[in-house]
């Protein structure tokens, strides 16, 4: 009846043949789980919780601590009859190998008789039978549960990471108060989690319900920035003024009685319990103490690695310098570490190619644009079947200038026109001098479509320049644009931004607003369409305009009016000789 | 720790109304917390069974016994002068006046910490403590009176109590423990020591000088479970001359008053499976101590105690509850006084708020026999545990001049070197005075020395503390008193 399985080193991954062996977390006798971690292995990688892929009671065990373990090696033999002797019943008979090394373990292999490996003196509350989220620090009430790292079934013992929290301040691992069995898991992944929730329950002595196992048996990875992430989180909260006393919750007396106290398991990180002697003097480690540094982080650069206090001093500075410059950066759009892709080339061929140049510095500026304003986009339709007229008639005065007579170079003199009046669309916001900049000058980009990409060369004082005049530069400056001839300096200093899709088609679109102007007006390809007019339908040719803008500046009104202007200012182009 | 108290506790709103605390216990670790939380600006209570501050340590343990350890080398050295040309007639013990004068020690010791406990302005209750919750306890003083009281923190240092083997317990005034013993009663003709552990032979060997037959049962099969074996050899060879008999990998299968004294019945490879019995007129029971977790109350705290006894704390000696600290032998190995006062002081200095741990790189453990055993760090037992690759230089003091003078060449000084870093680990020691020669060796793998730094180390000759220079020379195969190059 009795059968004895072998439980050998699962690969850990790419590369990885083996890793040594940092802390065993069975004994011979003890009821393992599929899924329950069972030794914590440090590979040329991280520190990995290697989970057990058979369950029953542990037999004997072929390695030791400090033992390099390969790939493949036996790790420790388990009888997977015995335990369930002792509680089950209602078990197939004749187990094999087979049946243990399916997904669906058998029942229930917990003996009631394991000792619990804390013993509570307290009358009241039988045991710690569930684990709730205790205070991650000051003024951090919640965090996002970003990764889980039990199940139910699984062992927990005390200072055990069971999950990574995201909070204001930083990624925090989170270790358990309690040892025992994961009952129920009472979060999800991704939620947003409470100080006080409960986040599992533990298994009651004796419970007979069935253990279920982690979906899968991989290694956990928990460890890797592990440190880093603590260490962030203390400099971060240093960098905000904060005393080292309050920024610190490790080493501070909890003030208010709990089951659970703070202090007890951030000592306690993974892997760390068996540290070796630091080569330091007593008087350095307790400065990195004072510093908040993990002196077993810092490299010592003294003679056998001994570590002086400038070593410490240079650790916690770099330390600091790092997260300064993180915070100080605003979120860079192109900086974002951007969610892992998936592996493509699983579902076919694919080809990489580099993003450099005027691709990346887009993506850059636009995602920098589209992540700081606040963009709201008015659509509005100018009738501009006598600005044709005249567009036509002065088209061979313009070409004999040598330029070209488009609506864009029209669309440059109306819009010239109307930041004038209009001047709050000729702005820039400054939000840390919290002003407006209001320009002097106008200065209107015109995106335009060249092989490289999208390049927006600046035409200037288009407000001093008649539309002849504006045709020919806006000709040549596209010109130069698509023979790369054209420099920085041509696309700089823009207060106002036109994009003109009418060339290939649509009716309406959301441009982005060309940061840090405040609008962008887009227009689209013009039609001839039924017009109302006079109690009839005419035919009319219509222009549709798109105005996206920075609505921290401007209000949704002023857009509506600004946009009519210029719809206006199309249909009756008298208005531009007016007020323009 | 020379902080102006004001100084330190500025910006502790909680600090600066003086916080007040609690200490039960006034061993070396609780009069240390006490003393130190006193000195950071504490209003500090320190409660103890006894008229002063001292514990075990001082009153029943430490300091007597080593008073009375003097007292036997003097008289072993008394008799082996004879060897140098110098003959005193055997030692004609006063028992009463021997033991007047150990009480004398104590009360010396003890009656300065009461007056530095007065200096401190620290408030000393003497009596029992008993929770009532987290932050109040009961005190029911030893004039009777009780009292209840409420304080910010509390800090356990209750200590540990000499162990007992159930199956050998004996309602007889024959049988002893560490504390019966050191009482001196009486020099009996025949003393059994339980146990082959530091107390038994410590006092095994007073016992051995004052004229008493000692027998020395030890359950494992060599003596000071846990020490390296070459350190406890030349011990070993020492006391089997000053020793009836030492029993290894015995034991005392029963104990039974038998008229004349207690019989006791042994069993074991050094009685080669046959039964032995014999008579002793005393009984010394030194298996061990027993941590004091049974605190009254306790369990209407949050405080846990593990499986085997101990208090669970961290490494800022806090308890689960967070109101509630403990320190020294009621929270685990090594049950040193040195090591409770260490963890007393992080115990304060953390309740004040400073960022501390209890993190030591070694923590010496001392052996007051003849010759002494003293080690610090890594231990070449453990190194072989964890599979750890270590060097292992040793200095016989047969080289040593000053060992010769003294006409005490037995001993031997090692260190366990880091072979990649020179790195100094561990430094193993024994030998006369290896228990005062260890200090240089705690310094040296606290300040993280490499074999190096001690070799290039000028010590006074001649003198024993030659013997850890000359050890590190050996490491580099340079040592100028022994011939033993550097293989590979």
């Amino acid at each position: 009846m009795e059968s004895v399985i072998e439980f050998k080193l699962p690969a850990l991954g790419e590369n990885i043949e083996q890793g040594d062996l940092v802390r065993l977390m069975i004994a011979p006798g003890a009821a393992v789980s599929e899924g329950q971690a069972v030794m914590e292995l440090e590979t040329d990688k991280a520190v990995v919780e290697v989970p057990s892929s058979v369950s029953g009671t542990v037999k004997e065990i072929l390695v030791k601590e400090g033992d390099k373990i390969k790939v493949g090696q036996v790790v420790f033999t388990a009888d997977n009859n015995g335990a369930a002797t002792v509680v089950t019943e209602n078990r197939r008979p004749e187990p094999t190998v087979a049946d243990v090394a399916k997904p669906q373990p058998p029942a229930s292999k917990q003996p009631e008789s394991q000792p619990a490996p804390q013993r509570t003196r307290s009358t009241d509350v039988p045991a710690a039978s569930e684990f709730r989220l205790q205070e991650l620090g000051e003024n951090i009430s919640q965090g996002d549960l970003v990764r889980l790292m039990i199940a139910p079934g699984a062992k927990v013992s005390e200072g055990q990471p069971v999950m990574e929290l995201e909070t204001d301040k930083a990624v925090v691992e989170v270790p358990s108060s309690v040892t025992g069995i994961v009952n129920e898991v009472k979060v999800k992944e991704g939620e947003k989690i409470k100080v006080g929730q409960v986040i599992f329950t533990l298994q009651g002595a004796g419970s007979s319900q069935a253990e279920m196992t982690r979906p899968q048996s991989q290694p956990v990875e928990h460890v890797s920035g592990q440190h880093g992430a603590r260490l962030a989180f203390q400099a971060a909260i240093r960098a905000e003024g904060k005393t080292e006393e309050q920024a610190l919750p490790p080493d501070q007396p909890m003030p208010r009685p709990a089951a659970f106290s703070m202090p007890i398991q951030l000592g306690k990180v993974a892997g760390t319990e068996h540290r070796e002697a630091v080569p330091a003097a007593p008087h350095t480690r307790r400065l990195a103490r004072e510093l908040g540094v993990d002196i077993y982080e810092v490299k010592g650069t003294g003679p056998g690695g001994r570590i002086s206090e400038d070593d410490v001093k240079a650790h916690a500075k770099a330390a600091l310098t790092a997260i300064a410059s993180a915070a100080q950066a605003p979120p860079r759009a192109g900086h974002f570490i951007a969610p892992k892709l998936p592996d493509f080339a699983k579902w076919g061929k694919i080809e990489r190619v580099s993003m450099r140049g005027v691709r990346r510095k887009t993506a850059e500026h636009l995602a920098e644009s589209w992540n700081t304003i606040p963009h709201v986009t008015q659509h509005d339709r100018a009738d501009i079947t006598e600005l044709e007229h005249l567009r036509a008639r002065f088209a061979p005065k313009a070409e004999q200038a040598g330029g070209k007579m488009t609506v864009t170079a029209i669309a440059l003199k109306v819009c010239a026109a109307a930041l004038k009046v209009f001047p709050q669309f000729n702005a820039t916001i400054d939000m840390e001098q919290e002003e407006i900049i209001y320009k002097q000058y106008i200065h209107i980009g015109v995106a335009a479509d060249t092989d490289r990409g999208l390049l927006v060369p600046v035409i200037r004082d288009v407000d001093k320049k008649n539309i002849v005049e504006l045709a020919v530069e806006l000709s040549q400056i596209s010109q130069k644009a698509r023979d790369k001839k054209i420099t920085v300096a041509d696309m700089e200093g823009g207060t106002f931004t036109i994009t003109n899709l009418g060339g290939i088609g649509g009716t309406a679109f959301t441009p982005i607003v060309n940061h840090p102007e405040v609008a962008i007006l887009g227009l689209s390809r013009s039609r001839m369409e039924p017009e109302w007019i006079g109690g009839k339908f005419e035919p009319r040719l219509i222009l549709p305009l798109s105005l996206s803008y920075d609505h921290r500046l401007i209000d949704g009104a002023d857009a509506a009016r600004f946009l009519r202007w210029v719809a206006e200012a199309f249909e009756q182009p008298f208005l531009l000789s007016v007020q323009g | 720790m020379n902080e102006h108290p004001n100084q330190t506790l500025n910006g502790n709103p909680e600090v600066t109304q003086r916080l007040r605390i609690a200490v039960v216990g006034g061993g070396p670790g609780g009069y240390a917390a006490a003393f130190l939380a006193a000195d950071l600006g504490m209003q500090v209570t320190l409660i103890d069974p006894e008229v002063n501050p001292g514990g075990v340590c001082l009153y029943r343990g430490c300091i007597p016994s080593k008073a009375l350890l003097h007292v036997a080398k003097l008289v072993e050295e008394s008799q082996q002068a004879k060897n140098w040309g110098v003959d005193f007639p055997p030692a004609k013990i006063d028992l009463a006046r021997l033991r007047t004068w150990k009480e004398s020690v104590v009360k010396k010791l003890t009656g300065g910490l009461g007056q530095l406990s007065k200096q401190r302005h620290v408030e000393y209750i003497q009596g029992r403590a008993a929770f009532e919750n987290s932050t109040t306890l009961r005190i029911s003083k030893t004039d009777s009176a009780e009292v209840v009281l409420s304080f910010d923190r509390i800090i356990l240092a209750t200590g540990s109590r000499p162990a007992i083997i159930p199956a050998l317990k004996l309602d007889s005034p024959r049988m002893m423990d560490s504390t019966a013993a050191l009482n001196l009663e009486d020099i009996p003709g025949s003393l059994l020591v339980v146990g082959g552990g530091y107390i038994g032979l410590e006092l095994g060997s007073v016992y051995a000088a004052l004229g008493t037959r000692v027998t020395v049962v030890e359950m494992l099969p060599g003596l000071l479970p846990g020490a390296d074996r070459d350190l406890v050899l030349p011990l070993h060879k020492r006391l089997e001359k000053k020793f009836e008999t030492i029993l290894l990998s015995t034991t005392v299968a029963s104990l039974k008053e038998d008229g004349a004294g207690i019989r006791a019945t042994f069993e074991g490879a050094s009685v080669q499976g046959k039964d032995r019995e014999e008579l002793f007129d005393r009984v010394l029971v030194s298996v061990g101590r027993k941590p004091n977790s049974e605190i009254a109350g306790l369990e209407t705290t949050q405080v846990r105690v593990n499986s085997r006894g101990f208090i669970e704390v961290n490494k800022q000696l806090q308890t689960a509850d967070p109101y509630i600290y403990a320190i020294g032998d009621v929270v685990g190995e090594p049950m040193l006084a040195h090591k409770a006062s260490h963890e007393g002081r992080v115990a304060a200095e953390s309740i004040t708020g400073h960022k501390v741990a209890f993190e030591p790189n070694a923590i010496p453990a001392v052996v007051f026999t003849d010759p002494e055993v003293a080690w610090c760090g890594l231990t070449e037992t453990q190194a072989e545990k964890e599979n750890r690759e270590i060097k292992v230089a040793k200095f016989p003091w047969g080289a040593s001049g000053r060992a010769i003078t003294l006409d005490r060449p037995e001993g031997m000084t090692k260190l366990l070197v880091d072979p990649q870093t020179e790195r100094v680990l561990g430094v193993g020691i024994v030998g006369a005075g290896a228990g005062e020669l260890i200090a240089e060796g705690v310094l040296a793998i606290e300040m993280a020395a490499l074999a190096g730094d001690v070799a290039m180390t000028i010590h006074p000759h001649p003198t024993l503390s030659e013997t850890v220079m000359e050890s590190a020379e050996v490491f580099f195969g340079t040592s100028t008193d022994v011939f033993r190059p550097k293989r590979g």
